[in-house]
């Protein structure tokens, strides 16, 4: 029997996560389930550029919240409707990365860290100032108020993103470049790879997903504020959960995604008197994932079946009679 | 206006006075322990915390309390330096990132800390010099320095004038900068690197930590405050070159001298935006620093 190949896989998980909304229909579930997505997409956004390339962004929530002020302005200045509204937020991400990356991604290392940093910083300062977006007090859109179709579209953004990260970064050359430049860049150089192109197309191919992804939340949620969409905690937490699923690998970050919102929700949902305290668990959650796992969940998952399936054909050879 | 341009040039020469401290601490961590550090800011607003909560529970002046505080953060850089030291050494991948993050993730957790301890009030530190200034008029210009500011610059150089003279003169100075040139080469000359990276954390952060109990007094003490600080040690620390110290005080002023001249003719609410944008303006054009003497 032939072996499925992985792209199939990846379109009947998609398929059938698909069927899920048709089977649970209320309202709470269905909330959770598209924000759970949310967070899958912009993991996997963020450790296309963190873990494939080797360069910490910490100015992810910037693409979020320009693709959710897009949208949201486009919906109520200009009356479009959604869909256009999403993918014009999708391609102002991207432009935003493209003029931003370009010389953002010279600087190497913390430099890198510090300048998305402030660049992020820097745009919520602007959001915060404008009079256009609102200000401190952030726009209200139109309610649409259909959890169904919510969860839908999530699952055809973070869907479609999952797959096209898994076709360039495993089944395409690209992702190897990637890792070249992420364990040597000037030896990357020396083979003939251009790392200043594949560094920038990685930095807008994780920009423009994340864009469509701000939309769709502002759409949803019909509230944004230049804190609930570029505020620290929208990188901070797609940093947590990347790196406590395992850098590099597209599986494990949704896996520490999910994890880690389950975990959220079910703090929410209990411990809601100490809010508070979940900053101290996700600073601790991260300390204690770089400190004991630092390959992350799935890193460590699939580090040690390498490492069984290594020593039973080493086992096997060893039985071999000899001639 | 004209007339408060000798104000908003003392104001930010007052105002930069207490980052240098905290620049310098930041630059001498980088420069041994190579550790970007994300929790400088929150090890400031700690400081401010532990000293408000001294002088409360000991009704004293909170800065009779920069002793303690110095001593309590000291202590915490201390045993906390192996913890860093494992996360940099052994043989995982991109062990500098790795640091990066464990700092950010520590960040987080003091920042959430506080949030539960002391709540999401601003306040401020009240000490003896907080009422007390002295005003100058000369002609239409007049001049107002309050004490308090005026004590940060005094402390601020006697921390730089203590650190100068610790790494110049002292034989735990000469290790330090043996280390900090060639780590294995100084343990071949007998230098103890575990108990020199540890002592240099140790004294970075508790020389931040004492910052805060200025920054607190000066400015205010808010539990949330960590992030934004965090960035103006960037912004000194960038602006002067990673690891060039006598860049730091002309970057502290600037600081300083941005901030007031915001305050005072433009917009107060463009301060932020204006200092995060030139930082990173800066690291685009020029990553080693205004002096291009950085590593």
């Amino acid at each position: 029997m032939r072996k499925i190949p992985a792209w199939l896989w990846i379109l009947l998980t998609v398929g059938a996560t698909g069927l899920v909304p048709v089977v649970m229909t209320d309202a709470f579930f269905l909330r959770l389930f598209t924000e759970a997505l949310m967070w899958i997409g912009l993991a996997i956004t963020w450790d296309l550029v963190a873990g494939y390339t080797g360069y910490l962004n910490f100015g992810h929530g910037v693409s979020f919240g320009i693709g959710a002020y897009t949208a949201a302005l486009l919906i109520m200045r200009a009356g479009w409707p959604f869909g256009p509204a999403a993918v014009a937020g999708g391609v102002a991400a991207g432009l935003m990365a493209l003029i931003a990356g370009w010389p953002t991604l010279r600087l190497r290392g913390a430099y890198f860290a510090i300048g998305t940093w402030a660049l992020n910083r820097a745009i919520m300062q602007l959001a915060l100032v404008l009079n256009f977006t609102g200000g401190p007090d952030g726009m209200r859109l139109p309610p649409f108020l259909d959890p169904k179709f919510f969860a839908w579209v999530m699952l055809g953004v973070v869907g479609a993103t999952f797959l096209t990260l898994w076709l360039f970064l495993e089944e395409a050359p690209f992702g190897l470049k990637l890792k070249a430049i992420r364990e040597d860049e000037l030896g990357s150089l020396a083979i003939g790879i251009n790392p200043a192109k594949l560094k920038l197309q990685a930095y807008v191919l994780s920009a423009v997903p994340v864009g469509v992804i701000g939309s769709v939340y502002a759409y949803w949620i019909t509230f944004i504020d230049p804190v609930s969409t570029l505020g620290d905690l929208i990188t901070d937490q797609a940093v947590v959960m990347a790196i406590f699923g395992g850098l590099g690998t597209l599986i494990g970050p949704v896996i520490g995604a999910i994890l880690f919102f389950a975990f959220k929700t079910y703090f929410w949902a209990y411990l809601s008197d100490y809010q508070v305290l979940y900053l101290i668990i996700l600073g601790l959650a991260i300390a204690a994932t770089v400190f004991f796992l630092p390959d992350g969940f799935w890193g460590t998952v699939a580090r040690r079946q390498e490492g069984r399936r290594a020593l039973q054909k080493g086992m096997a050879l060893a039985q071999l009679p000899e001639k | 206006m004209l007339v408060l341009l000798p104000q908003a040039i003392i104001d930010g020469v007052l105002l930069g006075g207490i980052y240098l401290t905290v620049a310098m601490g930041f630059s001498l961590c980088y420069g041994v322990l190579h550790v970007i550090d994300f929790a400088v800011g929150e090890w400031i607003m700690l400081g401010a915390f532990v000293a408000l909560t001294v002088s409360t529970w000991l009704h004293m002046d909170p800065l009779l309390s920069l002793p303690v505080v110095f001593v309590v953060f000291a202590a915490v850089g201390w045993l906390l330096q192996p913890v860093l030291h494992r996360v940099l050494s052994g043989s995982r991948g991109r062990p500098v990132l790795m640091a990066l993050v464990f700092t950010f993730g520590l960040a987080l957790a003091f920042r959430g800390g506080a949030l539960t301890v002391f709540g999401i009030f601003t306040r401020s530190l009240n000490t003896a010099l907080s009422q007390g200034s002295w005003s100058i008029s000369w002609g239409s210009f007049f001049l107002t320095v309050p004490f308090i500011r005026l004590a940060g610059l005094v402390y601020a150089l006697a921390v730089m004038g203590a650190l100068t003279y610790l790494l110049k003169k002292t034989d735990f100075g000469l290790a330090v900068r043996a280390v900090a040139q060639n780590k294995e080469a100084a343990g071949l000359m007998g230098v103890d690197i575990k108990r020199t990276c540890a002592a240099v954390y140790g004294l970075y952060v508790g020389v931040s930590a004492m910052t805060g109990v200025f920054v607190g007094a000066i400015v205010s003490l808010n539990a949330a405050m960590g992030p934004d600080l965090s960035l103006f040690a960037f912004f000194v620390v960038v602006l002067a070159g990673m690891g060039y110290l006598p860049g730091v005080p002309w970057a502290s002023f600037l600081l300083g001298l941005i901030q007031s001249f915001f305050l005072i003719y433009l917009n107060p609410s463009y301060v932020l935006l204006a200092l995060f944008t030139i930082l990173y303006v800066i690291l685009v054009i020029s990553p080693t620093g205004m002096f291009r003497k950085g590593v």
